[in-house]
């Protein structure tokens, strides 16, 4: 590593730590049983099990609360609310998070901005188009992976997808930023100018970040997106592996308890791991031959390297690890970017003229069906290994260990 | 390039050929199926006739009995040609909306009673957005098709209002929305199931007669303890009795005197609780129930 480059990333973990000296200094700690009045906006979906409406937002201070309220009336993406109640805090997860029992809900009649007004209608639209066409497990299926929107899906369903080891599919992220933007940009390019086309692409990735309800894998694949592409606008080479760093950077300077989120940490970690850890496979001369003989071998050497990178934050986080989540994800994998597109050009195509939308998100059944079916032969099948209590000693260790194999493996490249 | 994008879209075509043969079989075999879907606490009851026409009698607490109908039509299929709601309470009524909102409902039939809240404000405004306006249920009303196939209203809330009001007044103030419960008879050939909604004691004993011997019965009310008497079980004789009930549900359903009515009478029970969903086939003759 230069040493410019070092003392930069120096720098910046000095800003961060400033910052975060700052906001623990600043932040007004919720009591438990304190009553508070917020206004929020929400950017999930609620979801309705018998007789409830649960859905999360977010505190001023950036802490989520995770309210339950009667079934009627319904709120969607993009209400604005006011929400008066008591917080209780409860650890979930790992995460101690504020949970609200039947506050009082008023919707705010607010002028919506143009832009949620805009993805407000798009959600439904593809939400509506997908639900007219397939059952709802594949139909929720469809918008999580195409769109990462969370739909209603049996408990069942959801169960059997952990118990896989595919859950992550159903959440947007880097394949689908790159999908977007691939897309946008090669159509921009048609007819505008290539700074100018870029410019557009980035737009409609920050478009998609909100499309897909802005949770944190979206959003840091978002901004590693935005800094390839801005790279290019200037006329730089692409920015490598130090896009993640930067792209942790500002998500952290912004809001600071991401830090404590599951989905920033697996993301992250996922991430660092195709970029450090998916490169040492092509080193060993063997697995090369291999992986050019088989199909699927990529999709392994991908999950593997994700998997080495999460594995102590899967197990600290849900205490289970699927034993045949290689193997489920090896079998699935390549359905997603077939699924991605036929589920993406039919979402735009279902809002210009329904019945063609509809066609192309019928022809996604044969992938979702098979999809399905891998992931409840693997579920019921149950090879799930439980984990309780993970020391944090050992989870430093794993990532100490795992950093020093990297850098010696890495810098044993250069000899 | 273009081999490749080939082969993908004749690979796509291919499952979905197979796929549409596949369910085109499964689901126009020609026989009645009955389908009691696993909602937890509430009553989804879905039929597909032997000439592939959907019923659905009444729609759960939440979404779940989507899963039901998607599991028991074909993709394809996104006609209801009638659906029933046995009383607007919201474990039987709120499923529907969706049902309303996602399918090409065709009819809907329901008793005269009201009850005004939120949910059945909804209900209603999903009705009226699909130009759905409600007929109202009365005992006699009968719903035949080609085959031998029938659905006769035994009893619905005007039939309980004028009963009582007859007999007397006292009794009237008794009947809660659940004593209202429409409780249709399911013929197909020598095949009989009686759907009871929640209906209770009261009705079930002066309809028992007309209702004579039995297949399948849907327990009343989830199994709570003013559904079931004695008289009315010796004088129908299920051989198969279906609980539509919640894991641990806040109400105590089913309730220890149904079952032990019920294993007193030697009637096989199955509960949608522990068995899941319970599908019953019958060709008009006989009659299995498929795990």
């Amino acid at each position: 590593m230069p040493i410019k480059l070092l003392i930069v990333f120096c720098l910046l973990i000095i800003v961060l730590l400033i910052r975060f000296v700052f906001f623990y200094s600043s932040k007004s700690n919720y009591k438990d049983g304190q009553v508070v009045r917020f206004e929020t906006t929400l950017f999930s979906e609620p979801q309705f099990p018998a007789g409830y409406q649960k859905f999360t937002v977010n505190l001023s201070t950036g802490e989520s609360v995770f309210v339950t309220a009667p079934s009627y009336p319904q709120y969607k993406y993009g209400d604005r609310v006011s929400i008066f109640g008591t917080l209780k805090p409860r650890v979930i997860k790992n995460k101690r998070i504020y949970t609200m029992y039947f506050p009082k809900i008023e919707a705010v009649k607010s002028e919506r901005g143009p832009f949620l007004a805009v993805t407000s209608f798009v959600r439904q639209s593809v939400t509506d188009l997908f639900n007219k066409a397939l059952p709802p497990d594949l139909s929720s299926l469809l918008l999580g992976i195409v769109f990462g929107i969370k739909g209603p899906m049996s408990k069942e369903f959801v169960d059997n997808l952990r118990l896989a080891g595919v859950m992550h599919v159903i959440a947007a992220s880097g394949m689908n930023i790159t999908m977007v933007a691939g897309f946008l940009s090669s159509i921009f390019m048609l007819f505008l100018k290539r700074q100018t086309a870029l410019f557009a692409s980035v737009l409609g990735i920050v478009f998609y970040a909100f499309l897909a309800g802005m949770q944190p894998s979206i959003v840091r694949a978002s901004i590693m997106g935005i800094l390839v592409f801005s790279s290019q606008i200037l006329g730089r080479q692409s920015l490598g592996a130090y896009g993640l760093i930067l792209a942790g950077f500002i998500m952290l300077f912004i809001s600071p308890l991401l830090i404590f989120d599951v989905g920033f940490q697996l993301s992250f970690t996922a991430t660092a791991g195709l970029l450090y850890i998916r490169p040492l496979f092509n080193r060993i001369g063997k697995l090369n031959v291999l992986s050019k003989k088989f199909p699927l071998t990529e999709d392994f050497f991908i999950t593997f390297s994700a998997q080495i990178a999460t594995l102590p934050i899967l197990l600290a986080t849900f205490g289970i690890y699927s034993l045949w989540s290689i193997l489920v994800n090896v079998l699935v994998l390549w359905t997603i970017p077939t699924l991605m597109i036929l589920g993406g050009v039919g979402a735009i195509l279902g809002m210009i003229f329904e019945p063609l939308g509809s066609i192309l998100v019928y022809l996604c059944l044969p992938f979702l069906l098979f999809f399905q079916k891998i992931v409840l032969f693997f579920g019921v099948l149950n090879g799930v290994l439980t984990v309780q209590n993970l020391p944090p000693s050992f989870i430093l260790g794993y990532y100490l260990l795992l950093l020093a194999l990297i850098f010696y493996s890495t810098g044993s490249k250069n000899d | 390039m273009i081999k490749k994008s080939i082969f993908i879209i004749s690979i796509i075509l291919f499952a979905f050929g197979g796929i549409f043969f596949y369910q085109y079989a499964k689901f126009n075999d020609g026989k009645l199926h009955l389908v009691f879907c696993d909602v937890g606490q509430g009553d989804a009851i879905f039929i597909r006739t032997s000439t592939g026409s959907n019923i659905l009698i009444d729609g759960g607490p939440d979404d779940s009995v989507l899963n039901c109908l998607s599991k028991h039509m074909p993709f394809w299929d996104k006609n209801i040609q009638l659906i029933i709601l046995t009383h607007p309470h919201a474990d039987h009524y709120t499923g529907l909306i969706s049902v309303i909102k996602r399918y090409n409902v065709m009819s809907y039939d329901t008793e005269n009673v009201e009850n005004p809240g939120f949910g059945t404000k909804i209900l209603q405004d999903n009705l009226a957005l699909k130009n759905l306006s409600a007929k109202y249920l009365q005992k006699g009303d009968k719903l035949t098709n080609q085959s031998n196939f029938s659905l006769l209203t035994l009893w619905s809330g005007a039939d309980s209002v004028q009963d009582a009001t007859n007999n007397s007044p006292s009794e009237a103030k008794n009947l809660d929305l659940n004593g209202f419960s429409v409780v249709e008879l399911l013929s197909y050939g020598s095949f009989k199931a009686l759907l009871t909604g929640d209906a209770g004691i009261i009705v079930e004993d002066k309809i028992a007669k007309e209702v004579g011997k039995i297949d399948v019965l849907k327990v009343p009310h989830h199994g709570s303890k003013t559904g079931l008497s004695s008289l009315f079980l010796e004088i129908t004789k299920p051989d198969l009795a279906v609980i539509s009930v919640g894991a641990k549900n806040r109400y105590g359903h089913p309730s220890q005197e149904a079952l032990t009515l019920l294993e007193n009478n030697n009637i096989k029970v199955l509960r949608t609780d522990m068995n899941g969903e319970v599908e019953i086939v019958s060709d008009g003759r006989t009659w299995k129930i498929i795990n």
